[in-house]
């Protein structure tokens, strides 16, 4: 009997054994979608009605900015991403994605760049609007990344209705652009001389992108959103077709079939995908020293499957996952790695939560 | 059978207006694909249109039955106390229901446009016109009597349209049926992956043709068929479990409930068939 009860002690007492800890920094947070660190101590971060606040992690004080872009906030709309100048700490300046009606009264994805002076935006900047045009403001991508060569990455996700438009090159429907801080194109971008193509694309055939990054050896990684199933994690290169939706290992969510067909030669088949679905919602590659076992991983977060996904690839190119923090029981948003290697993970929701993993 | 009459009836045209419906979707969808150079043929395009009136049908139907019982209901009630009636008022009904249905699917629930083959004018159209042959498929069986083979042959239909979709994943993604089933298909040998492939996709198709059989001929004995072939796979699965020390696997329960439904189908073919004889 004893041992009986001790094992069911075991077993739902997983927590107490887990080799993480959490501790609840922010709560109460409305629909937080992105964050990026300024210092160890605080954060800056976007929820998704329009709203740029800044928090102080020691004392739990909010400041919100003033003067922000006005946002359409709406369905998976809103104020997206925020990202930090790579030469924020001499200039100040930041990026926004927001989601925000044109001049046609039409939802489309914005990427703004400002100053932040204190709790205020300044010299605030339209730099890109993208050419997707759609009805309700609905697969927009909107990850912000920066190449090493001080390029803007930004992800514009397919619009829903508008798939098809993934395949061709005259509209922002499933592509990531790429441009310069102040919104021109640069010169060396694969598509600036190719008729009928806007010149600020850089890859296209995507669907939903919510996770982009770009290593130190400047690889770019990108997932996105299948529909059920085939959500994919991609290694991405200029000017390549990465299939959505003529090739997809997903269904659709009415269960219809997108395409019979799950490779074509021309089409870059993903790193891996994800069948079913998890949802991945951002991710970061961990170079910190805090954790050493995730040490260089790739590390994703998901919304359907409520965990971290830790993912590293072997030497022969295949990739191992393991699911991390399930114990939180919960969508998760956004994950960031603090200047001093801490794990932060922000909830979904309209009340999130920001949640600091601390290591045994 | 005069009072159920009406749902089978309505039943019967939500499937017949599915069966029109998915089709559009597909097309459409291959067409695109065609376009884009993607390697269209008879097969993949079977593929598409067989699932999609598996897949996407099962879940038009259920939105297409609430349409069509509000629509011919206020049409049966218009056609009682006024002069307007006859078959074009049910069409015109259907129509209007699918119209309506598409509409209200995107401006209360979705938001988006889930139906593919909806996004084009053409589209449209076309799926109006579904709803419009719909509403007239459910006038003429209104219009005419009914005995109980009505009833018995919707729901043998409705049982192989049900397996249509284990059918379709074990002719045309096989690997991904035999993950459903717990299988990791790469780790197995060469026979191991025929005899899976061979045994699985014989076993689904017979039972789907079975019951299509006995919707045809009215012989309870290809529902019997169908029946024993599950309910032997429910109690074998229970056997598996108990005396081979297998994992336990609740689908035993789906096991049974396929095997019933055709036995219960059979079941009332045969004393009514014996009744009737006597």
């Amino acid at each position: 009997m004893r041992a009986k009860y001790l094992l069911f002690v075991l077993c739902f007492s997983t927590s107490l054994f887990s080799d993480y800890q959490f501790e609840t920094v922010l709560s109460g947070l409305d629909d937080a979608w992105s964050l990026e660190f300024l210092s160890e101590d605080e954060i800056i971060y976007t929820e998704m009605p329009g709203k740029l606040k800044i928090a102080n992690l020691i004392d739990g004080s909010i400041t919100q900015i003033k003067n922000t872009p006005k946002v359409q906030y709406s369905s998976q709309g809103g104020l997206s991403e925020v990202v930090l100048d790579p030469d924020f700490a001499s200039n100040n300046i930041i990026y926004l994605s927001y989601s925000a009606r044109n001049s046609d009264g039409k939802s489309t994805l914005y990427l703004m760049s400002a100053v932040l002076n204190k709790d205020s935006l300044e010299n605030k900047k339209v730099i890109f609007e993208a050419k997707a045009p759609r009805r309700i403001p609905v697969h927009l991508g909107a990850k912000i990344a920066f190449l090493n060569d001080g390029t803007i990455l930004l992800a514009s996700g397919d619009g829903f209705d508008h798939r098809e438009k993934a395949q061709t090159l005259d509209n922002h429907f499933g592509k990531i652009i790429r441009i310069n801080k102040d919104g021109t194109i640069p010169s060396d971008n694969p598509f600036v001389n190719v008729e009928n193509a806007l010149p600020d694309i850089y890859s296209y055939g995507h669907r939903n992108q919510q996770g982009l990054i770009v290593t130190k050896t400047g690889e770019i990684y990108e997932h996105e959103h299948g529909p059920r199933g085939g959500d994919e994690m991609n290694l991405i290169e200029p000017s390549l077709n990465y299939g959505w939706p003529a090739i997809t290992y997903g269904i659709d969510y009415s269960g219809a079939v997108i395409s019979p067909f799950t490779e074509k030669e021309g089409m870059e088949q993903p790193l891996f995908h994800w069948t079913p679905s998890i949802a991945p919602s951002d991710m970061i590659f961990y170079e910190g020293d805090k954790y050493p076992e995730l040490k260089n991983s790739f590390l994703v977060t998901a919304l359907v499957s409520k965990d971290v996904k830790k993912v590293t690839f072997s030497q022969t190119g295949k990739d191992n996952q393991e699911s991390l923090f399930s114990e939180l029981n919960s969508r998760l948003r956004n994950i960031q790695a603090s200047p001093n290697g801490f794990i932060y993970l922000l909830t979904d929701g309209p009340r999130g939560k920001l949640i600091k993993v601390l290591s045994e | 059978m005069r009072i159920a009459k009406y749902p089978f009836a309505v039943l019967s045209a939500a499937l017949f207006t599915v069966m029109l419906m998915t089709p559009i979707s597909s097309l459409s969808n291959l067409i695109w694909l065609a376009s884009v150079d993607m390697p269209v043929g008879l097969i993949s395009s079977l593929e598409v249109i067989l699932f999609d009136f598996q897949r996407l049908g099962i879940a038009l139907f259920g939105v297409i039955i609430i349409g069509f019982t509000v629509a011919f209901t206020i049409a049966g009630l218009i056609s009682k106390y006024s002069s307007l009636g006859g078959k074009y008022l049910y069409a015109v009904a259907g129509s209007v229901a699918i119209g309506m249905a598409l509409i209200l699917m995107v401006e209360l629930l979705f938001q988006t446009q889930l139906l593919g083959g909806n996004r084009t004018l053409i589209g449209k159209v076309l799926h109006w016109g579904a709803g419009f042959l719909g509403g007239y498929f459910y006038f003429k069986l209104i219009s005419e009597e009914k005995n109980y083979t009505f009833i018995i042959r919707f729901l043998g239909i409705f049982y192989a349209y049900f397996l249509l979709g284990l059918v379709l994943n074990w002719v045309f993604t096989p690997i991904i049926a035999a993950s459903d089933f717990g299988f990791v298909f790469s780790e197995l040998t060469s026979e191991a992956q025929n005899a899976l492939l061979r045994d699985f996709t014989s076993f689904f198709v017979a039972t789907f043709l079975f019951s299509i059989f006995g919707v045809i001929t009215l012989n309870p004995v290809w529902f019997f068929s169908a029946g024993l072939i599950y309910i032997g796979a429910g109690i074998f699965n229970l056997i598996a479990i108990y005396a081979h020390g297998t994992g336990f696997n609740q689908i035993f329960v789906g096991e049974f409930i396929l095997g019933s439904w055709p036995i219960a189908l059979g079941l009332v073919l045969y004393f009514k068939q014996k009744k009737t004889l006597d």
